[in-house]
């Protein structure tokens, strides 16, 4: 590794403005856990890493927003949020699914922000967030350098394999998620290796139940997919009918024949939808169930 | 004097690692930690083809950056060591590479420079250009491939069997190992039943969590290499032969090792670091990275084509054997594995033909040598899911087939040695009362099946090799051991200070070791095999038995009576007359031995001891995604008596913890000679997560007559079973039958399909 600068501002404001849209060598630094992995196999030798450490507190706070949604800063820690009693009463399956994030030293350094980022499809957070329904506030400096902010789904975020709609001079500051209301959610993740391993499939369900129908639905595969995808057929199959054995299956089908699976190092794409033809069931059936706690990581 | 043959007050005793605080606190030291005045790193530039004649090496640019000390190449070795080539058993492979490169990964040219970070980038600044040449990948295609890896066969002449392949020309088989025994044509036409069957093994990685490193420190009359090696004994004479210098001008320094299972033995960075040091005239340090060690060692891939005749009463009357290793583009010791593991590839079974043809073959991937094992892990997974393979198909109890075959004590070996010390029987027996085989056992419910499998091997320690160790006891009565013995983890200090406390009569604790230096600790073959506990034990005893003598000695010299419990730092004190003298107690053992008949492969006495392990397995499949869980993993073996048993429990788990990996998650993927996983992160160690809840080790009672306090080796008997064992215990559960590791989720999820009528889409 090459000796580069290291920027420390200490406003959000100065952070965008050391940010340089010329220079792809000049990146900001997050929890730098993949960043660090890049930086040590010569993947990325930057000029200039920006760290966002030391920003104004509030893009690292954990809030309550009204009639129980939530507010999480850009900078908060994943371990953060695995333990804060905010995210347990607003979204349990987000503390549930940590626990099979990467590993306890990862997740007390990376940031909420780096991890929505990063846009590796094998992440776990984003397929979960966006079954939640999350919102993202990107901030861009303004006319006369102080931020402005722009807010949209998290699922427009991604375009492709470690490719976001992010501008070269956009920070992510803050994810929002709306009152969870009758939605119940669940995440499960495959992993085909080892058990602790990038995964092999991730798919998150959501579902918002009304006397025992599925009202709303939303279904996203990651991983086995170049980006975190909602499945639309198989969400339809499911939206507005009672959730029976039969119609899960039918919903696993379509999640199996509508997904557009790539192969990897994690398994051949046939065996993917295969996986993805079981998972997306047992993610159902685990969101409907309420996300119970696991016995034992994993 | 004969040693007790019953545990004593040291020997048996599960006293704590002598090393653990050290280790747990951070004060062990560690090659990789060694810094030295004016010290230089070295990073290395490899080869991006697989095969090819190097047409062009480009070093000016690096050369030419701020801060680069020098950049060196095959061709700057060659003007200081004209034959710089080197090897255990053949004399093939460059320090650099040299004309051209044999793999994508090999060393063709060094930056070096004080500064790490500068050197990795100057090494990035060189490029080459090759003519790219045809290659080959896999080990039965090398058989009679137009590629060929080495133009001209070089063994090393050490060993003996491997002289009549010197000179040989158009040819990727580095050794055709071939035994022969009884009348197999005649037997296989009188069977009343014949199974045949093809295995595979893949290539995996030692993955020690300290990776390679040599520091090497050349002066004017001699040289010092600080190394974390496994045999420093073999690296000075090596490196001796390179120099031609006599060895009492190179010192080699090893240190506790953050682990080895094969990969830091014989010769690895030492020749290189040694030959930069002396173009640099500085301290040179080569410390590998996790990722260059892909490109360094591996273990052999393997195909074995077993087939087996059998009478009507189920008894197998013939075996034959024919086994591919995939030795990469370097020989390392794969020759050696060929032969000396090969020669049982038959099993632990009582057989009357067997026939062996064991072949070791270049090709154009990464070396491979030895790995925790030597070879067995490979045969026990054919010959294994072969024995169950044919049970089934008999409708035997795979427990009960095996009864009927096993080869116990007394019985002749394939080689015609006469089995000895080798608790075959109670392994097995051992082994089914704790799977308690003939009870009930649950199968599981809905798409969630259980099954259960067990499996045994055995391995003969290798010969002929030597150790030679000295027990020093001071003017104060404290007693020193120095032994070549390198503990890398396996806990071997602790066991040898048991031995020299037990003949002495002293605590184990007390006993300092000496970290193997080859100025003052005596010559050993090398810390491999599992052969240090009855090789370096036995002269580890030896030497306590004559620095007991010569105590006795001075007693009687004193005029004291026989039996005298005069304390030994009195004893010294009468003699001088003060605090003062030493007593160096010698001990040399080498194992009688003898050599395997050309052509046929028998010999009476292949080896000094035997080792046994089996494994059994219960596991759920989920047949719906192929997902495999082990709930209980049960390894048995004979260890002779333990020295410690604490130390040899957890040798059996550690060992079948690892060849866990090798079997459900560990694979080198390869796309026309490429590593594509060459990271942690997507070549895929078991982790905690992925240990069965459940792990038993057990040693059966056991005794080596001519081991040191009834013991043998341990280190790799864990590993033995594993690998088929799991196999047959997929196979018990959902009937699916895989012959090729690593046994993945998706391998067995698309057995499953094809068993069901729907196979998955080949991609």
């Amino acid at each position: 590794m090459i000796p580069f600068e290291l920027a420390e501002p200490r406003s959000l404001g100065e952070a965008l403005a050391l940010l340089d849209p010329a220079d792809l060598s000049v990146r900001p630094l997050g929890g730098g856990t993949a960043l660090m992995l890049m930086m040590k196999s010569g993947l990325f030798a930057p000029k200039r890493l920006v760290s966002l450490a030391h920003l104004e507190a509030r893009y690292g706070a954990i809030a309550a927003r009204a009639e129980g949604g939530l507010r999480i800063g850009a900078l908060a820690r994943l371990r953060e949020i695995e333990r804060s009693p905010e995210v347990a009463r607003a979204a349990p399956s987000i503390p549930r699914a940590m626990r099979r994030l990467s590993n306890v030293r990862v997740r007390n350094v990376a940031t909420l922000g780096g991890n929505l980022a990063h846009a590796d499809p094998h992440m776990d957070l984003p397929p979960l967030l966006i079954a939640l329904r999350a919102e993202i506030a990107i901030a861009a400096p303004g006319a006369d350098g102080t931020p402005v902010e722009r807010r949209i789904p998290l699922a427009d975020l991604y375009r492709g394999y470690l490719e976001t709609t992010l501008g070269p001079r956009e920070l992510i500051v803050e994810l929002l998620l709306p009152p969870p209301g009758a939605w119940r959610a669940a995440y499960m993740k495959c992993t085909t290796r080892a058990a602790d391993d990038w995964p092999a499939l991730g798919v998150a369900a959501a579902l918002e139940m009304e006397g025992g129908i599925a009202r709303d639905v939303r279904l996203v595969v990651s991983a086995a997919t170049d980006r975190p995808t909602r499945l639309a057929r198989a969400e339809a199959t499911l939206r507005g009918k009672a959730p029976s054995a039969d119609l899960l299956a039918r919903v696993g089908v379509a999640a199996m024949e509508e997904a557009p699976v790539l192969a990897d190092a994690q398994g051949s794409a046939a065996y993917k939808r295969a996986l993805l033809k079981v998972y997306a069931v047992r993610a159902l059936e685990r969101a409907l169930a309420g996300d119970p706690p696991r016995k034992a990581a994993p | 004097m004969n040693a007790p043959p019953h545990a004593g007050r040291q020997v048996g005793r599960s006293i704590p690692r002598l090393e653990a605080r050290a280790k747990v606190t951070g004060r062990a030291e560690y090659i990789h930690n060694l810094a030295l005045p004016g010290m230089l790193h070295a990073k290395i530039f490899r080869s991006t083809v697989p095969h090819g004649r190097i047409v062009r090496i480009d070093v000016e640019g690096a050369r030419a950056m701020p801060g680069v000390a020098a950049i060196v190449t095959g061709a700057d070795i060659k003007r200081l060591i004209p034959e710089p080539y080197f090897g255990p058993a053949f004399h093939d492979q460059p320090i650099l590479a040299l004309d051209k490169v044999r793999y994508a990964g090999e060393p063709v040219a060094v930056a070096l420079a004080s500064d790490p970070h500068l050197a990795e980038a100057a090494a990035a600044a060189i490029s080459a250009e090759y003519e790219e040449l045809p290659a080959v990948y896999d080990e039965v295609e090398a058989m009679d491939s137009a590629a060929i890896v080495h133009e001209t066969l070089k063994p090393a002449g050490t060993f003996p069997d491997l002289k009549h392949l010197a000179g040989r020309k158009n040819t990727n088989v580095a050794l055709d190992f071939r035994l022969r025994r009884g009348d197999i044509e005649g037997a296989f036409a009188a069977a009343a039943h014949v199974f045949e069957h093809a295995f595979k093994t893949q290539h995996v990685l030692h993955v020690p969590l300290e990776p390679l490193v040599s520091v090497a420190d050349v002066g004017a009359e001699s040289l010092t290499l600080y190394t974390a090696s496994q045999g420093p004994s073999f690296v000075r004479i090596e490196i001796a032969r390179l120099l031609g210098w006599p060895e009492n001008r190179v010192r080699v320094k090893s240190a506790h090792l953050g682990g080895g299972f094969g990969s830091k033995l014989y010769i690895k960075l030492e020749a290189l670091a040694v030959a930069l040091s002396m173009i640099a005239r500085r301290p040179v340090k080569v410390a590998l990275t996790m990722q260059e060690q892909f490109f360094t060692i591996t273990k052999h891939a393997t195909t074995f084509r077993i087939a087996s005749a059998l009478d009507r009463s189920g008894r197998i009357t013939a075996r034959r054997c024919a086994v591919y290793w995939n030795g990469g583009a370097y020989a390392d010791i794969g020759p050696r594995v060929t032969q000396k593991s090969g020669f049982t590839a038959a099993g632990p079974y009582d057989i009357e033909n067997v026939a062996i043809d064991s072949y070791a073959l270049y090709t154009n991937l990464p070396p491979a040598g030895a790995l925790r094992g030597f070879g067995i892990p490979q045969l026990v997974w054919a010959y294994e899911s072969h024995t169950d393979m044919i049970a089934r198909a008999l409708g035997l109890d795979p427990l009960e087939f095996r009864r009927r075959n096993l080869l116990r004590n007394g019985r002749p070996q394939a080689t015609g040695t006469i089995l000895k010390d080798a608790a075959t029987e109670a392994v097995l027996e051992r082994l089914a009362q704790r799977m308690d085989w003939s009870g009930h056992f649950e199968r599981g419910t809905g798409p969630v099946k259980r099954g259960r499998g067990i499996a045994i091997g055995f391995k003969a320690s290798i010969a002929p090799t030597t150790s030679v160790a000295l027990v020093t006891v001071h003017a104060d009565g404290s007693a020193a051991l120095q032994c070549g013995t390198v503990d890398m983890g396996q806990g071997s200090d602790t066991a040898m200070a048991q031995i020299v406390a037990e003949v002495l009569d002293l605590d184990a604790r007390k006993i300092a070791t000496q970290r193997p230096d080859t100025d003052v600790t005596p010559y050993d073959m090398g810390t491999l095999g599992s052969r240090s506990t009855f090789h370096m034990g036995n002269a580890v005893r030896i030497a306590a038995e004559d620095a007991r003598a010569k105590i006795a000695a001075l007693a009687a010299e004193l005029g004291l009576p026989p039996g005298s419990n005069l304390p030994v730092a009195e004893l010294f004190k009468r003699k001088y007359g003060m605090q003062a003298g030493t007593i160096v107690g010698i001990g040399s053992y080498v194992p009688s031995y003898t050599p395997p008949e050309p052509g046929t492969g028998l010999t009476p006495n292949a080896t000094p001891f035997w080792m046994v392990g089996a494994t059994g397995v219960e596991l759920e499949i989920d047949t719906e995604t192929g997902a495999v869980k082990i709930l209980r993993l049960v390894n048995v073996a004979d260890v002779g008596r333990p020295i410690n048993p604490r130390i040899v429990e957890t040798q059996l788990s550690g060992a079948s913890i690892m060849q866990l990996g090798f079997t459900l998650t560990e694979t080198m993927r390869f796309e026309r000679g490429q590593l594509t996983n060459g990271s942690l992160a997507d070549y895929k160690i078991p982790g905690f997560h992925d240990l069965p809840p459940a792990i038993e080790s057990e040693a059966v009672a056991g005794e080596q007559t001519d081991g040191p306090f009834g013991a043998k080796g341990v280190g790799e008997s864990g590993t033995f079973g594993v690998s088929p064992a799991i196999a047959n215990a997929i196979h018990d559960a959902v009937g699916v039958r895989l012959t090729e590791l690593p046994l993945t989720p998706e391998a067995i999820y698309r057995a499953l399909a094809a068993q069901r009528g729907m196979p998955l889409e080949v991609e």
